[in-house]
């Protein structure tokens, strides 16, 4: 199981990728990561998002790779939710998460 | 959309004016002086009405420094700075505003960031207040609210339609605690409040990219004004220090667009146009709002150094009553040309000049 992570928008218009596998993690953390991923609902269907976000908000395009099985959601800082915005926080604190420039 | 001349549309009804306020403004413009103070006292004492202080205000930007003691006096009671910053404690937005941390009476706090959004709102709101007569982001004096320590290493700060959010930035991306240091980041993000109030511009391709463009003059005006600097001292850069420093100087840069950071890939001129589609991709950015602003962010730049002198007190001048009175939310790069021109030309023959000449250079009028 992959969880990327694609940000842009905001102020700057700078696009990142932040990346982690529960491979790369110890056993704790791979459950806690499932957790994590199963709380945030990813794999339910989502309505799109409509219409142009309001100035500078963060765009974020979450994608789980599930053993081959790709679910990709789309938010902004005004619709993510919660426990999309946990896991976000809970990936971008894992030393194992790789972190690069998009373009 | 916004009309030119509300006045026009709404003749004076007080007993005390006698004169329509039109015809009292072109005689405030081309009167003697004693004229223009009987023409503009005349259009002060039926202040109260909405549309004669905008009239006033605009009269303000028109005949420049020599009467703004005149106008200090015309306009009454200084309209008064409202604004609280609270901690949201990483909270998010689910936890917005957060708790008070500072209103505007109180004395600096033991948290640098409160400290900074308060007076980076402190200087935005005298520039818009002290050198455009405009109170607050809405005109009418609405009460500024800032949260900082917004979410956990957040990389971003905005305007969310009601309040200020600041995040404290990651150390990835942003230098931990530079969003909100940084005063024209600060006048970056209010300014779309004025925006949201006025022009309203679609957050998409061309009119999305004006939306950051005024964003990006108004904030870069902010800062000039505060540290008092000439078109020639200024840097032209939007948020310096705030990428971490392996990516870049800035944001981005007025005067050279493309030069900000590496990969800044805002073009100077329309010949390189970014064309991207608006799909909600994050690597699209609403239509390359924050690329191709790099367009007209030069145009200004232009105008700005081909006047001289402080860049808030003309270009600056055509710019905000650009935004504020002229344009419509869709919109486009020719459009703020046409009406930025159109708005110099009150200026006087020099200012429409500059102004076309500067549209001319980065491809807009061909």
């Amino acid at each position: 199981m992959k969880v990327s992570v694609v940000r842009g928008g905001g102020l700057a218009g700078i696009t990142t990728r932040t990346e982690l596998s529960a491979s790369a993690l110890g056993e704790e953390d791979a459950h806690t990561f499932t957790e994590k991923v199963r709380a945030a609902g990813l794999r339910e269907a989502r309505p799109a998002g409509g219409g142009p976000s309001g100035p500078d908000r963060t765009l974020y395009e979450v994608v789980l790779d599930d053993s081959g099985s790709v679910v990709r959601s789309r938010f902004t800082d005004d619709d993510l939710p919660e426990s999309v915005r946990r896991l976000v926080e809970w990936v971008d604190a894992r030393p194992e998460r790789s972190h690069t420039r998009e373009r | 959309m916004p009309t030119t001349s509300t006045a026009r549309r709404t003749p004076p009804r007080t007993p005390c004016s006698i004169a329509p306020p039109d015809l009292l403004a072109r005689v405030a413009r081309q009167g003697t002086p004693e004229q223009r103070d009987a023409a503009l006292a005349a259009l002060a004492a039926s202040a109260s009405m909405r549309t004669q202080r905008s009239l006033l205000s605009r009269m303000r930007l028109e005949l420049g420094a020599e009467t703004a003691n005149l106008f200090a006096g015309l306009e009454g009671a200084s309209p008064t700075r409202r604004q609280t910053v609270y901690d949201n404690e990483s909270q998010g937005r689910s936890g917005l505003p957060g708790t008070r941390k500072r209103g505007e009476d109180d004395p600096p706090v033991d948290d640098a960031s409160v400290n900074s959004a308060y007076d980076g709102t402190a200087a935005t709101y005298d520039l818009l207040q002290q050198v455009f007569g405009r109170d607050s982001l809405d005109g009418a004096g609405m009460e500024l609210i800032s949260s900082v320590h917004y979410g956990v290493d957040f990389d971003n700060a905005f305007w969310n339609g009601a309040q200020m959010v600041y995040g404290d930035g990651s150390g990835q991306l942003f230098v931990k605690g530079a969003l909100v240091q940084a005063l024209d980041v600060v006048g970056h993000e209010l300014f779309h409040g004025v925006t949201s109030f006025t022009a309203d511009l679609t957050y998409s391709k061309q009119s999305g990219a004006l939306n950051e463009h005024f964003s990006d003059v108004f904030g870069s005006l902010v800062k000039q004004r505060h540290l008092d600097q000439t078109v020639d001292e200024a840097d032209w850069l939007i948020g310096a220090g705030t990428l971490v420093p392996s990516m870049g100087k800035a944001l981005r840069s007025m005067s050279e667009p493309g030069t900000a950071y590496d990969g800044d890939r805002q073009p100077a001129d329309m010949a390189h146009y970014v064309d991207l589609p608006d799909d909600n991709d994050p690597r699209n950015d609403n239509g390359g709002v924050h690329t191709n602003s790099g367009i007209p962010n030069r145009a200004f730049y232009l105008v700005a150094t081909a006047l001289g002198g402080h860049a808030w007190e003309t270009a600056g001048a055509i710019w905000y009553r650009t935004v504020t009175e002229r344009l419509g939310s869709l919109a486009q790069f020719s459009d703020a040309a046409a009406q930025t021109m159109d708005v110099a030309s009150s200026f006087g023959d020099a200012e429409r000049a500059a102004v076309e000449k500067a549209w001319r250079e980065v491809g807009v009028l061909t």
